[in-house]
């Protein structure tokens, strides 16, 4: 990870936040709303795994681990909402 | 050996192996929270359209651009320390503490401005599991403060600069901190 990367990866999470709150006032469907949500939890969560942790460099299985965790989690999440 | 062996055997996962057990272990934890959270709200939708319209979204974006902000400069200080640059490592670990105490600024003002709403761990199932899962957060971060303020103390004393392993475990912590309120966020403010 260089410090270019870091700073990239931080101005992208801070405009997902901004943007998973505009959507929420944009968006009066529960079901498309969760879906477009949790796909930017996942995003989040992939930036955070790769170049915060440097997972990206590291043995491939704990990289997984962690990918699949915020993969898992919030889709378990969302299809809660959507039944 | 040939190239593809050399960069197999480059990849090391940062910080002790101990540590990411430990955080295996917290996920594990907190996405039982999450899930249970979930499926609460499912089986009490009305309580919980109400409980999340008395929250305070603004607080909850602030917090997560300040603990976003604070693992931006702790993976900073990450970077310094392989270069054993001792005084970026210090300030990007003292600015990262800074952010984290915003987020501790800002939550608590917010459990404040319920408890003078009259609302507390009693009021409905929604506050329970609000409170619970956010002040166990909390504590969380409050650790992980304490981990910061014990890499920095170190960091000043050069301490780091034969093995970089518990540094690495720290900011590994940091960010595992980080991602449960990323997830956090949505779950509880923004649904």
């Amino acid at each position: 990870m260089t410090n270019t990367q870091a700073l990239i990866s931080w101005a992208i999470l801070v405009f997902l936040t901004v943007l998973s709150v505009y959507l929420g006032q944009i968006i009066h469907s529960t079901t498309l709303f969760s879906v477009f949500i949790f796909a930017i939890v996942f995003f989040k969560g992939q930036l955070i795994t790769d170049i915060f942790m440097e997972l990206k460099y590291a043995p491939s299985r704990w990289r997984i681990i962690m990918l699949g965790y915020v993969l898992i989690v919030p889709s378990i999440i969302c299809a809660i909402y959507l039944i | 050996m040939n190239n593809n062996n050399l960069l197999i055997n480059d990849k090391k996962l940062p910080g002790d192996l101990a540590m990411w057990f430990f955080i295996l272990a917290e996920l594990t934890v907190f996405a039982m929270f999450f899930i249970g959270f979930a499926i609460t709200e499912y089986l009490n939708q009305q309580l919980f359209i109400e409980g999340k319209a008395q929250l305070h979204t603004a607080s909850g974006v602030i917090n997560t651009i300040a603990l976003i902000t604070s693992s931006l400069f702790v993976a900073l200080s990450v970077n310094a320390l392989h270069q054993n640059k001792v005084k970026q490592i210090v300030w990007y670990l003292i600015f990262a503490l800074l952010f984290a105490f915003i987020y501790l600024f800002v939550k608590s003002w917010e459990y404040q401005s319920l408890f003078l709403q009259g609302i507390d761990i009693e009021t409905n199932t929604f506050f329970t599991l609000y409170f619970l899962i956010t002040a166990f957060h909390f504590l969380h971060v409050v650790l992980g403060m304490v981990i910061l303020i014990f890499m920095l103390l170190k960091a000043v004393k050069n301490a780091y600069k034969e093995n970089h392993s518990g540094f690495e475990s720290g900011a590994c912590y940091w960010h595992m901190v980080d991602m449960l309120w990323i997830i956090l966020f949505p779950l509880i403010y923004v649904i």
